[in-house]
């Protein structure tokens, strides 16, 4: 009896031992490793990689965490660090506590802390690393061999990638100058030690040079670079980077060569009206609109534009200084933001207040429209000394505005917006005249600071606006949190 | 087969004894203690093997061989007696509560040993005074009961999570102790009925808890239901009383509010008409005070029934509860309901083979309402909405509808003219009370079924084999009803419809939650002269599985409670389901080994070795060892002089715990998908290990007069290191998730005291019981790319206590022009005005930014303390206890948006007392809808959350009646005083932010408890 109890138990102790411990090595439920996506890429997973390297240009609510206004990673960022920063626009209609680290960006009271600049570097490196993911694919032979895709297809997504690349490393390195340059997808954890380490601003410009000049040799020589997808990068919008660049770089004859080989394609001009390109229901039937993100209401994952939900909370309001700033009966001012009814138009694709407070609303965000564009050659041109012909130009913007009825449906005085061509202005005068039309063609756009920053006039432009802007505020911060995430290998900018 | 051998045989013998004996004679008699009759009390005649055993009314009857025989009386835990017969045929005896009953077991790891043995600072709970408590869990009944154990319910909401924290918080991550359920492990045991409990007892230190190995770094508590006595009987038990919110904070009535608003549109220096001057005297404004709109009444019923019994080899505890609370708010949508009902049942199969199994199932409900947190929070709401504006619509109002009579956005004309902006986009809490339904049911198995036999026949090496079995099913519900006022958004398919919920929504799932625990365990105790050694090895292993299904529709035809399935919701669009399972396990050895020599010197050491699932198959195995000794100084022949000394030991320990509660398998590296690929979604750490606490207590055990006064004393030092910290890698790399790092060192260390005094000597029988600790809470180290850990208002950093309160320090009140230029001397155009918050500068650069914030508080209570006194006098009884915290702080994000807020939401009257003019006051800045300041996490909003409470106090009264049984009634009151400096509505929150949570109510009950 005894014995076999002793037995048992022996047995017992061995059968926990041995059947238990295997247990400890079961396969993890629903968590995918390498062992499930070892699989070979395919055309649709090419193709989807590329597409979601537009994502990060959307306005859609938290591409980037889940409502972690904290980081600033709710929206991308440029309605701040470009608008409200300059001055045009400020945070809300009745300006308030709430989110007040906008308003230390406003007032340039901020330090590296400020969640603003976390927001766009996160958005702009995501993009980044879903680009690099895509061009490493793209440019394996050995996978594409095994791939069902055309040339021409192949071609066209990589120079699609190399434009949204360049257009991400643009941004970053008007922000924050030199910054780490990534062109490979990470291998591993221990890596993204090794490339936290910032690049020199012209390291960075080369990348985008090169980026952008491959594109343009892949991309088809055609308006939309797929008729059925109209909103994929084109190679006009290729042109249009080259061409901005080129202007970054005050490099005037390069900006004009650019912009007359964009011409030459007859792609684009000037639209009738001065709201079409922003008209959400005139999306790619337009003439203008050379690059955007095409914002979708009513899908899944959302697409909508989700600046309109916060307008809905009495956010993107005009600065007294950018209201009047317009001439007496410019139109413009009605469709860039209608101030009785709070309304910002050209942002919300309407001007009869449909999808304020939308989060799912389906505006386009416009990054670069022919009138912009113009507008960097009349620029060139008056630089280099051809102020008459640039203020041509010039005049093409304003007769635009001028032919566009006012916001009201009321016609607009035909005395309003008069041409510059031919009143003998200096250079001067007309680079001044240059300036304010970019700033009333082109308000809400998020191009004012930059073109402050260009222009060298940052200091006295927002000193005058009261703000505590200093020479070192031309580079924003790199933000503490990235610095602390490298391990401080990452440098401040001087001044913060 | 043996036993029924064995039985017939002793029956054979006696009646041959009994039939052969020429002298007989038949003596009875009852057996009885001071409760009455003693059942299973063996009788024997001295010197033989004759014996007889009392029957349940106490009654024996036993045959002697001759008048003088001696009879001798034992029972377990009874004093044994031993009479002489001389010639009396009726005994009667009243049995004697054992003496070394002082000496009393406590159960620790997997065994129990001798009180006057343990080395380790483990606290055993009395349990009686756990009974009066009168609240549903039995960790709400731990509160302010052992010295160095924090309980904290997280909001005053029926059925809402406890916080537990045994000698502090040890990690960043997860610090919930273990609990340990007759031998059956599980992470909370909130569904154990607090009057099952037999014993309880708390391991603090790691050479208590180290037995527990890597599940052990928060402490274990390990718990015994009860189980039957020889004595049959049957206890009733009904308590119900009401509840009342308390503390509540005056707010603005309707003309104090305009006048107000009126004043901070002013104060913000906005263009035009001043709306709310305009406003003034409307008719259709009305005057509600919210929060008595809020809340009403709340209700508790108790109903336990419990009985107890069996025979000297096999007995029973059968027990049967229903525990009922309806919260404080209106409409009865938080709720919290239990049953339960459990079965112990042991039986000594032989003298050395013994089963037994003990289980509960029990059945939980709890309806739930947002307690706490921003949105929709609908307590805070009724804070901030403005008390102009009613609760109900009134019938002619267009949009008045008897399914939603409650206003919503103030004064609605049509979607696109409307005056929120002008009230604010407060929601109505009233509303939100009432269209809440979320359910989430529970239904629980948890048990254990064991074996134990002894091997040898001195009954000195034990096997005891142990299934233990936690299975939960869960179910919960939420429908979220369209309600409220159409603001003209939303998407095209749902316009028109009202902006709460919109579109109507179920949302329903459903999970099963398994973890089978099956530990094998040799017991060796042994005495040989002075010496006393005991041992224990074993193997354990746990499993658990879990595995759920989820599914929601939107847009719903009908929204009566009896459609609120997923059946009748749009199948168009908007379906959603989805389906997940975990599961992990952990496979250990463990042992220990005590001895002692003379109950003087005594020595005990752990070991457990545990492998984990949790990590990868290099760093699966962690070792946690433990070693502990004592000296019982009271017990040495120097000390035989010192009668008024009854105990005093010395105990010094030191030991390693473990702490394994990371997400499983977060050593892998993961993908996720994104449309038609698959990309990194973390990157893993194929290096990650435990994370370790070594933890050393030195103690002193005291009693004196008899044990009259009794105490002990504990200081201990625990170091966490190797934490299991989530480190970000550069953003650079991409959105990808924070891989975990073994990192990190937080050190807790911290003083203990208890004393106790009891008196018992005369007619008012009484017993103090008092605790209190301390705690010093620090952050070591973190990471060389993780410098601090940012929280909202929070900053975890080494130097300071984790989650240590970091932001701007005010110095006061800007009283004019002047001292704003001169306070910003480096800042272009301040927006700041006189009456605004003036903060301190820090770095002297005159521009307030984020350097000069600074560490502005403690959210880790520095100290803690419990005192319980209960009385005795004749038939009445009487206990109270006071229970607190010391040296914390809270940050109060209610009275920000209740006092400060730049937003037209109500206000509280303290902002009566606000800045208006230069030198008006130093503290309050000026109402305004501009930022005055108050949008910066500043220490203003950080206050002093010690607080010193009457928990509990019970006034009963005993009375018998004959040939019926035993009552007891009795009244009781919880939470009836509060001292507190904080201003919120209930310092004893866990949030680290207090949105405005539910508070925890004033209680009022009466009770009857009746043995029969």
């Amino acid at each position: 009896m005894k014995n076999y109890i002793v037995k048992l138990l022996a047995m017992v102790c061995c059968i926990t031992v041995i059947s238990c411990e295997a247990y400890l090595d079961e396969d993890p439920i629903g968590l995918i490793t390498q062992n499930q996506i070892n699989t070979e890429p395919t055309a649709a997973s090419i193709t989807s990689t590329v597409n979601s390297t537009y994502q990060l240009l959307s306005s859609t609510l938290n591409i980037v965490g889940q409502w972690n206004w904290d980081d600033g990673t709710v929206t991308r960022n440029d309605f701040l660090l470009q608008d409200i920063a300059s001055g045009d626009m400020q945070k809300k209609w009745n300006p308030d506590g709430d989110q007040a680290w906008m308003d230390e960006i406003a007032a340039f009271n901020f330090t590296s802390m400020n969640p603003g600049f976390n927001g766009i570097w996160s958005y702009n490196y995501e993009g980044i690393s879903r680009a690099n993911q895509a061009i490493s694919t793209l440019n394996n032979e050995e996978v594409m061999s095994s791939v069902q895709m055309d040339a021409a297809t192949k071609d066209r997504l990589l120079g699609e990638v190399y434009v949204l690349r360049a257009f991400y490393y643009f941004d970053l390195v008007n922000n924050f100058g030199g910054v780490p340059l990534l062109t490979e997808p990470l291998e591993d954890f221990a890596d993204a030690y090794d490339v936290a380490n910032r690049n020199s601003a012209e390291e960075v410009w080369t990348q985008i040079n090169k980026d952008l000049q491959e594109a343009v040799t892949l991309l088809p020589a055609q308006k939309y670079s797929s008729s059925s997808e109209p909103w994929r990068v084109s190679l006009g919008a290729a042109l249009a980077m080259q061409a901005k660049v080129a202007l970054f770089q005050e490099n005037w004859s390069e900006v004009i060569n650019k912009v007359n080989e964009l011409q030459a394609h007859n792609f684009y001009s000037l639209d009738d009206h001065y709201f079409d390109p922003f008209d959400v229901s005139k999306e790619y039937q337009e003439n203008e609109v050379i690059f955007s993100y095409n914002h979708v209401s009513g899908v899944n994952p959302a697409r909508g534009n989700g600046l309109a939900a916060l307008m809905g909370w009495g956010f993107v309001a005009p600065t007294d200084d950018f209201v009047n700033a317009f001439e007496e009966n410019d139109p413009r001012l009605g469709y860039t933001v209608q101030i009785d009814e709070q309304q910002p138009n050209k942002l919300l694709g309407s001007t009869d207040g449909n999808y304020k407070g939308n989060e799912d609303s389906p505006g386009n965000k416009v990054y670069i429209r022919y009138a912009d564009v113009l507008l960097w050659k009349a620029e060139a041109l008056i630089q280099t000394g051809e102020v008459e012909e640039g203020l041509q130009i010039v005049d093409q913007i304003r007769t635009r505005a001028r032919n566009t009825q006012m916001v009201d449906g009321s016609s607009t005085p035909s005395d309003a917006l008069p041409n510059y061509a031919g009143t003998g202005m200096s250079q001067a005068e007309a680079l001044q005249a240059l300036r304010h039309e970019r700033r009333v063609e082109l308000g809400f756009e998020s191009q004012r600071f930059n073109d402050l920053k260009r222009w060298g006039i940052a200091e006295e432009v927002l000193s005058d606006l009261g703000k505590n802007y200093k020479d070192f505020n031309n580079l924003y911060p790199i933000p503490q949190g990235e610095i602390d995430r490298s391990g401080g290998q990452i440098e401040q900018n001087t001044g913060y | 087969m043996k036993t029924k051998n064995s039985i017939s045989g002793l029956l054979f013998l006696w009646a041959i004894c009994a039939g052969s004996v020429a002298y007989a004679q038949t003596i009875t008699g009852t057996i009885s203690d001071d409760q009455g009759p003693l059942p299973g009390v063996s009788v024997i005649e001295k010197g033989t093997d004759n014996g007889s055993v009392s029957d349940f009314n106490g009654n024996y009857e036993i045959n002697v061989s001759n008048e003088n025989a001696t009879l001798l009386f034992s029972y377990i835990g009874f004093e044994t007696q031993e009479i002489p017969l001389q010639g009396e045929n009726s005994i009667d005896v009243i049995m004697q509560a054992s003496m070394d009953q002082l000496d009393e077991l406590v159960i620790v790891g997997y065994t129990s040993q001798r009180e006057s043995t343990i080395t380790g600072a483990v606290s055993s709970v009395n349990v009686e005074q756990l009974e009066s408590r009168r609240v549903p869990g039995v960790t709400q009944a731990l509160q302010g009961q052992v010295a160095g154990v924090t309980i904290t319910q997280s909001t005053g909401a029926p059925g809402e999570d406890v916080e537990v924290r045994i000698r502090g918080n040890g990690t960043i991550g997860n610090n919930n102790p273990l609990y340990i359920i007759d031998g059956v492990p599980s992470r909370e045991i909130s569904f154990l009925n607090p009057s099952d409990i037999k014993s309880m007892s708390v391991l603090k230190d790691a050479a208590a808890a180290s037995i527990y190995g890597s599940r052990a770094a928060g402490g274990v508590i390990v718990i015994e239901t009860k189980s039957g006595t020889g004595r049959s009987g049957i206890q009733i038990d009904y308590f119900g009383g009401i509840q009342k919110a308390a503390n509540l904070p005056n707010m603005l009535n309707a003309e104090q509010y305009l006048n107000t608003v009126t004043t901070a549109w002013n104060n913000a220096g906005y263009a035009g008409t001043n709306p709310y001057l305009a406003d003034s005297g409307r008719s259709d404004f009305a005057d509600v005070d919210y929060l008595d709109e809020l809340f009403e009444l709340g209700e508790t019923h108790s109903l336990q029934l419990s009985t107890s019994g069996g025979s000297e080899k096999t007995n029973f505890f059968l027990s049967a509860g229903y525990y009922g609370q309806d919260g404080i708010v209106v409409y009865d949508n938080d709720r919290f309901s239990r049953l339960n009902l459990r079965s112990n049942i042991n039986s000594n199969i032989t003298e050395r083979f013994k089963i037994g199994a003990n289980v509960q199932i029990s059945y939980q409900e709890q309806d739930q309402i947002s307690s706490r947190g921003d949105a929709p929070g609908i307590i805070r709401h009724a804070f901030l909405r403005p008390p102009i504006i009613p609760v109900f619509k009134d019938p002619s109002d267009p949009t008045y509808s008897e399914e939603d009579p409650f206003t919503d956005l103030p004064f609605y004309v049509d979607p696109d003219n409307f005056e929120s902006n002008k009230y604010e986009y407060s929601q109505n809490p009233i509303a939100l009370a009432y269209f809440t339904d979320n359910t989430t049911e529970t239904f629980k198995t948890f048990g254990n079924l064991f074996a134990e036999y002894d091997l040898l026949s001195d009954s000195s090496l034990k096997f005891k084999t142990n299934f233990g079995a936690d299975i939960n099913f869960g179910h919960q519900k939420a429908f979220n009803p369209n309600f409220g006022d159409d603001d003209g958004q939303g998407s095209e398919i749902d316009r028109g419809l009202g902006r709460q919920n919109r579109p109507t929504s179920l949302a329903e799932s459903r999970y099963q939650d398994m973890t089978f625990t099956w530990n094998n365990s040799f017991i060796y105790n042994k005495t040989f002269g002075d010496h006393e050694i005991s041992a224990l090895a074993g193997i354990e292993f746990i499993k658990n599985n879990s595995s759920g299904i989820n599914a929601s529709r939107q847009r719903f035809d009908f929204t009566e409670p009896n459609f609120r399935y997923l059946d009748f919701g749009g199948t168009d669009r908007d379906l959603w389901n989805g389906g997940l399972a975990e599961e992990w396990a952990l496979f250990s050895y463990f042992g220990s080994a005590t001895y002692s020599y003379e109950d003087k010197y005594l020595l005990t050491a752990n070991l457990r070795a545990d492998a984990s699932s949790r990590f990868s198959e290099d760093n699966r195995w962690g070792y946690f060892p433990s070693v502990s000794a004592g000296w019982a100084i009271s017990k040495e022949e120097f000390m035989s002089d010192v009668d008024w000394l009854s105990q005093l030991k010395l105990r010094a320990s030191w030991g390693e715990l473990g702490n394994q509660e990371i997400p499983n398998y977060a050593y892998l590296t993961l993908y996720r998908r994104d449309a038609d690929r698959y990309l990194i979604s973390r990157y893993g750490n194929p290096d990650l290990k435990w994370e370790t606490t070594a933890q050393s207590n030195i103690g002193i055990d005291f009693g004196i007069d008899n044990n009259k006064l009794s105490g002990s004393i504990d200081y201990f030092e625990k170091t966490t290191s190797d934490i299991l910290l989530p480190i970000s890698l550069p953003q650079l790399v991409g959105d990808v998730s924070a891989t975990f790092l073994n990192s990190g060192e937080v050190s807790n260390s911290g003083l203990e005291f208890g004393l106790s005094y009891r008196n018992y000597d005369n007619l008012l029988k009484f017993q103090i019981s008092g605790n209190f600790a301390t705690l010093k809470n620090e952050v070591n180290s973190l990471h060389p790319n993780l410098p601090y850990i940012t929280g909202n208002v929070t900053r975890t950093q080494a130097g300071h206590p984790l989650n240590a309160y970091y932001g701007f320090v005010q110095e006061g009140i800007y009283q004019n022009e002047a001292e704003v230029a001169e306070h910003l001397s480096g800042t272009t155009n301040p927006p700041q005005q006189p009456g605004d918050i003036k903060f301190k500068d820090l770095d002297g650069n005159g521009i307030i930014n984020d350097n000069d914030r600074d560490f502005i508080g403690n959210p880790n209570p520095k100290l803690s303390y419990g005192l319980n006194v209960s009385m005795n006098y004749k038939a009445f009884d009487f206990n109270f206890l006071f229970q607190g915290v010391g040296g914390v702080d809270r940050y109060n994000d209610l009275k920000k948006i209740i006092d400060y807020d730049t937003r037209p939401f109500n206000y509280t009257d303290r902002v009566l007392g606000a800045w208006d003019g230069e030198g008006s006051t130093n503290s309050i800045p000026r109402v305004s809808f501009t930022d005055n300041g108050s949008s910066k996490v500043s220490d203003i909003f950080v206050e002093d959350a010690s607080y010193l409470r009457l928990k509990n106090v019970e006034l009963g009264y005993t009375f018998d009646v004959e040939n019926i049984g035993n009552f007891r009634l009795y009244a009781s009151g919880q939470n009836l005083l509060t001292f507190t400096d904080y201003s919120g509505l209930d310092p004893e929150s866990t949030d680290l932010i207090d949105f405005g949570t539910y508070p925890q109510s004033v209680t009022v009950l009466f009770g009857v408890s009746a043995n029969f």
